[in-house]
């Protein structure tokens, strides 16, 4: 947003002005989608708690409440969804969470989740391992797994 | 050892007192002891307290730097990570141990981490909740950190022993700088200068040095005046010197004239005791090696024999009024031929001090008697007149032996006749009568009886040492006989006569007045009786005398 404004520096303020407005709806689209949380259906878990969640994907828990283990799945480190679950969830940038994980690697018991390069990878991890549990966009689930928690903002 | 002690002290006593540098130095060091103790003894508690705040402000930042990783060590339950934050959190020597726990459960527990009712005094526990680091209101954990106040009241204890140590190093340093320069600027050339003033001997022509380094300030300006007073110290001197001097010659060139004075001159105290005199003054006064008064001793009046009494008068007549007077005094020696007259004059000089000046007077007081003698002398007779009778006679009556006074025959003799001559043969043949009978009276007494001719043809003989009142009448009647003879008045005789009255004087109470009036008394008596006769006139009561009179 800040390039087009200072690549059309020949515009008037006006035009400007005008762009930024016509441009809203785009950001909002984009805010607008929708994270879910999916688990596999067999393990049993019909909803979690945001925390419950998070306390997951944070290592602070390696098990779902029911007491299986949890295995979280992240998304690509540069990608949009990873950068809102966080943002969403835990209040967190990138930057906070590079810094988390970094405190934790000399201690060696806990490491960050696996990640994988997209939602449609995700999904399918989710879908072939009964512990698994990922964060998509709701447009890449399918019925393969199960929706445990719908992250709004 | 104490005496050591004593010894010590008493030095330093006397240097004290005989040294300003001593006094000065040691009034600084105590001075900078007192101020850099106080300042000191301030500054540490002062530096202790603040170590002390500070301890506890470090430990507070402490834990918050580690917040973050301990929320995390809590949230996740993390032993290892919390153990790294303890033992990190046990470098520091203010903690004495530190435990962290979340959820009921020790996470880590390093060093002393129990607090018993004695460690309580010098430790405290700053305890600290960990939130999770995802979410502010959950708490996951708590942190508490036991603190050594004893670690961190030694470390400030030491922070302020290392400042009191510099502050008092620096406190002697001044003062040693100060007295060094206070000795250099001040107190030295002080001291120079005393010694300097203290050997120097005035009328040397000396004087102080001024310091070339203080030549404008106050020390030069100390010297300076010094030396000025001194300068006219040594004129004052000079001055005085030449005025003794000069007092001097005067005071010799003084005692010279009184020496060679013909006056006589001396000084005496109230009483008449004599205090000097000049050679004249012995002189005047005749006196003898043997006489010769003491100074202090010797009073005036011892020296003057039978006129003491009257010298007595003179010195208190001075004293009373404060004025001068003076004295003449019959100094002639007892059978002496010559005549020797002087003057004292007494001129108070204050209240205990008289000086006086004795003149010798013996031709103006013969000058004087003879001229008396004039006066009282009857030009016609020679014999003596009423004044000279009557001076003699007083003379007679005051004389210091009564005895010679009940001795005395007063002859009161009147002539008869005598108008008739003067009548008829005219005043020179009155006056050669009377000039006749005055050889006759002469002739008939001895010498030192008196014969006058009290005024007119009336003669008056006084007898003295009369023992036999006949011796008297028969004289009287030679008188008598002898004046009756035919007088030569150049060619003719006349014939007078003579009527005498004769009174004695009495032994006491008796008087010139009275003596002449009964002698006159009994005169009146035999001219009544029918002239050229001698009448005695009765002896006078005592109780009676001025009543007869």
């Amino acid at each position: 947003m800040t390039s087009i404004v200072s690549g059309s520096t020949r515009m008037s303020l006006f035009l400007q002005v005008l762009l930024i407005f016509a441009l809203m709806p785009v950001t909002q689209a984009l805010r607008a989608q929708t994270l879910v949380v999916i688990v596999n259906p067999s393990i049993g878990v019909q909803h979690l708690s945001r925390r419950e969640a998070l306390d997951i994907f944070l290592g602070r828990y390696r098990t779902f409440p029911s007491g299986a283990s949890a295995l979280p799945i992240d998304l690509d480190i540069n990608s949009d969804e990873r950068k809102q679950f966080y943002l969403m969830l835990a209040k967190k940038d990138p930057a906070d969470m590079s810094s988390y994980w970094a405190r934790l690697t000399f201690s060696g018991k806990i490491s960050p989740p696996f990640a994988v390069a997209d939602g449609h990878m995700a999904v399918d991890i989710v879908a072939n391992n009964p512990n698994a549990i990922a964060y998509v966009d709701r447009s890449s689930v399918d019925n393969r797994v199960r929706i445990a928690l719908e992250i709004t903002p | 050892m104490r005496s050591l002690l004593n010894r010590t002290t008493r030095w330093l006593y006397a240097r004290i007192r005989s040294s300003i540098v001593t006094r000065t130095t040691l009034a600084i060091v105590a001075l900078s002891l007192i101020l850099g103790l106080s300042f000191a003894s301030f500054v540490a508690t002062s530096v202790e307290n603040r170590e002390q705040k500070r301890g506890e402000l470090v430990l507070q930042q402490l834990l918050s730097t580690i917040e973050r990783t301990a929320q995390i060590a809590c949230y996740l339950k993390d032993r290892t990570l919390a153990a790294e934050i303890a033992q990190g959190l046990m470098r520091n020597r203010a903690v004495s141990g530190v435990s962290i726990l979340s959820g009921g459960a020790s996470l880590a527990e390093v060093g002393n981490t129990t607090l018993t009712a004695k460690s309580r005094i010098n430790n405290s526990v700053i305890a600290r909740p960990i939130f999770s680091p995802f979410d502010g209101s959950e708490k996951v954990g708590e942190l508490s950190l036991f603190v050594d106040r004893a670690a961190i009241h030694a470390e400030a204890a030491s922070d302020s022993r290392a400042s009191t140590l510099a502050m008092g190093i620096q406190a002697a340093l001044v003062a040693v700088g100060v007295a060094i320069a206070v000795y250099l600027f001040s107190t030295r050339p002080m001291k120079g200068i005393s010694t300097e003033l203290h050997r120097m001997r005035i009328e040397s022509g000396a004087r102080l040095r001024v310091p070339a380094t203080n030549r404008y300030d106050e020390i030069g300006t100390l010297v300076t005046d010094v030396n000025a007073l001194i300068a006219s110290l040594e004129g004052l001197l000079t001055t005085e010197r030449e005025l003794r001097i000069a007092h001097e010659i005067g005071e010799r060139k003084l005692r010279l004239i009184v020496e060679k004075a013909e006056t006589g001159l001396f000084v005496m105290d109230e009483r008449g005791v004599l205090e000097s005199w000049n050679p004249a003054f012995v002189r005047l006064l005749q006196l003898t090696p043997e006489q010769l008064p003491q100074s202090g001793i010797t009073p005036l009046q011892q020296l003057l024999g039978p006129h003491s009494t009257r010298l007595s008068q003179l010195l208190s007549q001075c004293l009373n009024t404060g004025q001068p007077y003076d004295l003449d005094l019959d100094m002639a020696p007892a059978g002496s031929p010559r005549p020797m007259w002087i003057e004292v004059t007494l001129n108070p000089i204050g209240p205990t001090a008289l000086q006086g000046v004795v003149n010798d007077i013996t031709d103006r007081k013969q000058t004087e008697l003879s001229a008396q003698e004039l006066a009282s002398q009857d030009t016609l007779t020679g014999l003596l007149n009423r004044r000279g009778l009557d001076a003699r006679l007083g003379a007679m009556f005051l004389a210091p032996l009564p005895d010679s006074v009940s001795q005395l025959a007063l002859l009161q003799i009147d002539l008869d006749r005598f108008k008739e001559v003067n009548d008829g043969h005219g005043h020179e043949s009155g006056d050669r009568v009377l000039r006749h009978v005055a050889r006759i009276l002469e002739r008939n007494v001895r010498r030192g009886d008196l014969i006058a001719r009290p005024g007119g043809d009336e003669f008056v003989i006084v007898l003295a040492g009369i023992s036999d009142r006949s011796k008297a009448e028969e004289i009287a009647s030679a008188i008598i006989a002898e004046i009756e003879r035919p007088i030569d008045i150049g060619g003719h005789h006349v014939l007078i006569g003579a009527s005498v009255g004769i009174a004695f004087a009495a032994r006491e109470g008796d008087s010139p007045e009275g003596l002449a009036r009964r002698a006159d008394f009994a005169m009146y008596a035999a001219k009544r009786a029918g002239r050229g006769r001698v009448c005695l006139a009765p002896e006078p009561e005592p109780a009676q005398t001025d009543a007869v009179a």
